[in-house]
């Protein structure tokens, strides 16, 4: 018996030598190592930033002034041109920006309030709960996407907020199904068994125990809904149920459809690549966050 | 294979399949094809209060009379009416014989399935149908205390949890089965083109009692062209009503329009289906046009430079057989406010608006510079119209715009609210309300838009919920009374006055102008009105719009027309020359 407990030590001794990484640590070492990761948050750092100061009136607050004359083409004066008031479509790329990031951002929040407490919830009870959240969340993505965002944006009639909601309350389920599975496998754990030794209660196990053990799963979602949401708003807005009085990718290229007729490409142009660029970024950072934090692939 | 050359491959396939999924147009279907820019509303005639609706209730039902096709100035003759009514001497009566054997389209609400000759009653049902208030009737404004004893009607049947029919009416009586007599209140020398326009229709009792609330969607009448289904949305299909009575294109017209007798006496309709492609937005309809998908379209503004200039078609266009008709409208467009709401009772904050929008600059951008500037609302051309007035408060003028503000109380927009800014919302409705905003700014005056489908914008007009919007009007019939009435205090919302203006002074002139005859004295009057408006700022009011409108070479006897809404059962198409035009495309 004594022998055994010294080799325990002994075997003990050399595990605190290799001591392994946190998630986290790890997390951020294959991020930094990655250089295409790297690049992509980079981006997405800095459409955050133009985003920031945007919104505080440092760049791009005299959009709304014109420039130029209507619809000239892309100069050394205006290097994407200007729209049909004159006003400079760079300035109007660089505040739908602030659009495109507080509305990905919005979304994503409310998506993931939504989705995480209905899936965690759903995952933790099992039985009746689980089955009307399911029913539920099952019915409600049967309705096509667009149909459904359209007829909420039709009721609750046009704005910013309503792009917001709209998006968010249409972009939930994914991260529900998931949080869903993942939760009914924690819930069953010994961590969380031990938990319930000491006399947790339900809530402190979902929030305090289980969600920080899953929340490389949300934030990997996160980063998805985000890009999500910039393309589903350049949808609604070319719907004419977008944002209203403000610049945004979506209005530009709903402008473009009659400019095309003129020969004037450089409003879609300047819009599709500012979002070309940003979707990319947020994909390839989202999937360089999913190996990064995926406790399956760490190691390897 | 290299990466390139597999692109190539796929794109010659791509394009191959495009290429065999091209539909040809077939030349030899007699089929006219045209564009509807907004969805309509329904085909209830006594909803269709705009130019959309109106259009398509048109196709379906008639009223008394109707515009001749091809005489300028307008002129009204007798379409279900078998002449032009007598008029007693004080203008009060008026007594219509009805064409005998003419008979509703056939339908499952008559016995048999068959339609019945329609009677004089049925133009009593029809009006009081316009008249009872649980209707709700977007047109009743037209008949609103014109005819004895029908508001009296209205106010006594509006309590009742259904309107009684049989009750009669003084001023609207069943002489015998084939005479209709009106008694007018007072005398209203407009009172016969109200016969004219879609809301005095004549519909069938049997049909609304079957429908119910589906009539708006079942329409049932006695024109030339019948609605073969009843569900459609993006794409309507007419079809000729093979019941529909002799009835023959003119042989006579004015002498701008002697080229347009070919098919002089020949039966109508003369195209035996008719699709209506609903089509908000101008591109998708100008590309199908382009393809001989569409008989005629108008020009939209951001091609009007490519295919007009100095008003002569582009030589690709006139190589393709296609000609231009330019035509002023009788129309105005303006951007009004809500006066339920007070802020806007303020006089110097609507100049100080007007006075900051630059009208000209907004012609350049949204009508190519063809538009005329409106001084006030009654378009040139209408007796009430002055051309050598100027509205001083007509801008751009921002010095004089920034000082009319400080004296309306809010130096630099300061202690102004935000003011919400109405449009429909298609692209160039938003383009347009941008400018607006951009415009307002100058001068610091907060301005939001809030876009709408245009059935849903018409319904916040109706509602009265909103603060500003802007809208065109196009004239239902050629008087001064038709444009002066949208600020008359008793046709406010859900009438025609979607302004909801009340002063009790205006009302008054416009009560004494429309109970004159044609006169100098009515016409000082009417301009008198008029000026009072523009100098009042009462709207702001834009632009006259000249229709600049394109036809294939196919397409015979087309004429611009603001009032012929019935106009499609006149044209006629070359199939030949259709098949022959079709190769150079």
């Amino acid at each position: 018996m004594t022998t055994a407990t010294s080799e325990t030590l002994t075997l003990n001794k050399s595990e605190t030598k290799k001591a392994p990484k946190s998630l986290w640590r790890h997390a951020f070492h294959t991020i930094v190592s990655d250089k295409l990761a790297c690049v992509s948050l980079v981006i997405v750092a800095v459409y955050f930033l133009v985003a920031i100061l945007t919104f505080l009136g440092v760049l791009a607050a005299d959009w709304n002034v014109e420039v130029g004359s209507a619809y000239a083409a892309p100069s050394m004066d205006n290097i994407f041109g200007t729209d049909f008031l004159g006003r400079s479509v760079f300035l109007k790329t660089i505040k739908g920006t602030e659009t495109a990031v507080a509305i990905g951002l919005a979304t994503a929040a409310i998506a993931l309030i939504i989705g995480t407490t209905l899936g965690a919830v759903a995952g933790y009870f099992g039985g009746i709960v689980d089955e009307v959240i399911v029913w539920f969340y099952t019915t409600f993505s049967a309705i096509p996407f667009i149909m459904l965002l359209v007829s909420i944006a039709f009721i609750m009639g046009k704005g910013t907020s309503t792009v917001f909601i709209s998006l968010g309350i249409t972009s939930w389920v994914g991260l529900c199904r998931v949080v869903r599975g993942e939760v009914m496998k924690h819930k069953d754990r010994e961590y969380t068994h031990a938990a319930t030794a000491i006399g947790a209660g339900h809530t402190r196990k979902i929030f305090k125990h289980i969600l920080p053990n899953i929340s490389h799963v949300l934030i990997i979602n996160f980063s998805l809904t985000f890009e999500s949401a910039i393309k589903a708003e350049v949808i609604l807005s070319y719907l004419g149920l977008g944002v209203q009085g403000r610049p945004s990718w979506g209005t530009m290229i709903d402008d473009s459809k009659l400019e095309l007729a003129r020969g004037v490409w450089w409003q879609l142009g300047a819009a599709t690549f500012a979002m070309f660029v940003i979707v990319l970024a947020f994909n390839i950072l989202g999937d360089a966050l999913r190996d990064a934090l995926d406790p399956k692939l760490k190691g390897k | 294979m290299r990466m390139r050359n597999v692109f190539l491959v796929m794109a010659l396939v791509t394009s191959a399949f495009f290429a065999g999924c091209a539909k040809k147009q077939d030349a030899s279907e007699r089929v006219l094809n045209v564009v509807s820019a907004a969805e309509i509303k329904g085909f209830d005639p006594i909803m269709a209060d705009d130019l959309y609706s109106g259009r398509e209730i048109a196709k379906i039902y008639e009223g008394l009379l109707a515009y001749h096709w091809l005489k300028m100035p307008y002129e009204l003759i007798p379409n279900l009416a078998e002449s032009m009514p007598e008029v007693s001497k004080d203008g009060i009566t008026y007594t219509f014989k009805i064409k005998k054997g003419i008979v509703f389209q056939d339908d499952a609400a008559f016995p048999g399935g068959k339609g019945r000759e329609i009677e004089a009653a049925d133009f009593v049902y029809s009006i009081k149908r316009l008249a009872d208030s649980k209707n709700q009737a977007t047109g009743w404004w037209i008949l609103d205390g014109k005819l004895k004893g029908l508001n009296e009607w209205r106010a006594k049947n509006e309590k009742l949890p259904a309107a009684n029919y049989d009750e009669e009416v003084v001023g609207l009586k069943a002489i015998d089965k084939h005479t209709l007599q009106f008694q007018l209140a007072k005398p209203f020398p407009q009172f016969l083109y109200a016969l004219a326009m879609g809301f005095t229709s004549v519909v069938s009792k049997e049909v609304v009692a079957k429908y119910g609330k589906e009539f708006i969607n079942h329409p049932v009448g006695t024109g030339p062209y019948v609605l073969p289904k009843f569900d459609q949305g993006k794409r309507i299909t007419y079809t000729k009503n093979p019941t529909f009575r002799e009835k023959f294109y003119p042989s006579d017209a004015s002498p701008e329009f002697q080229h347009l007798l070919a098919d002089a006496g020949k039966k109508l309709p003369l195209i035996d289906k008719i699709v209506v492609h609903v089509m908000v937005e101008s591109q998708p309809a100008w590309l199908k046009f382009g393809k001989g998908e569409v008989d005629y379209f108008g020009v939209p503004k951001d091609n009007f430079a490519t295919a007009v200039k100095d008003n002569k078609l582009s030589d690709d266009l006139v190589n393709k057989g296609i000609t231009l008709t330019i035509s002023p409208q009788l129309d105005v467009t303006y951007t009004s406010f809500n006066y339920d709401n007070k802020l806007f009772h303020n006089t110097n904050l609507r100049r100080a608006m007007y006075l900051a929008y630059d009208e000209k600059k907004a012609n350049e951008l949204f009508y190519n510079n063809t538009a005329f500037p409106a001084q006030s609302i009654t378009p040139p051309g209408i007796a009430g119209n002055v051309t050598t007035y100027k509205n001083q408060w007509k801008g751009p003028n921002l010095e004089l715009a920034k000082k009319t503000l400080a004296l309306a109380g809010y130096p630099e927009g300061k202690g102004l609210p935000e003011i919400i800014y109405d449009i429909p919302d298609s692209t160039t409705s938003r383009q347009m309300g941008e400018y607006f905003q951009k415009q307002m700014k100058q001068i610091g005056i907060k301005i939001k838009i809030s876009a709408s489908p245009w059935p849903e914008f018409q319904a916040k007009l109706k509602k009265r919920s909103g603060q500003m919007f802007g809208i065109a009007w196009g004239a239902d019939y050629p008087d001064a009374e038709n444009f002066l009435q949208l600020f008359y205090g008793p046709n406010s919302a859900p009438g025609a006055n979607s302004t909801n203006y009340n002063n009790p002074q205006y009302n008054k002139d416009f009560e004494a102008a429309v109970k004159m005859q044609d006169s100098p004295a009515r016409t000082a009057l009417y301009e008198k009105l008029n000026q009072y408006l523009a100098e009042e700022a009462v709207s702001l009011f834009g632009v006259h719009r000249q229709a600049y409108t394109l036809q294939h070479g196919w397409l015979r006897n087309y004429r611009a027309g603001d009032l012929h809404h019935d106009s499609l059962q006149y044209l006629n198409i070359d199939s030949a020359k259709k098949e022959e035009l079709l190769k150079k495309f």
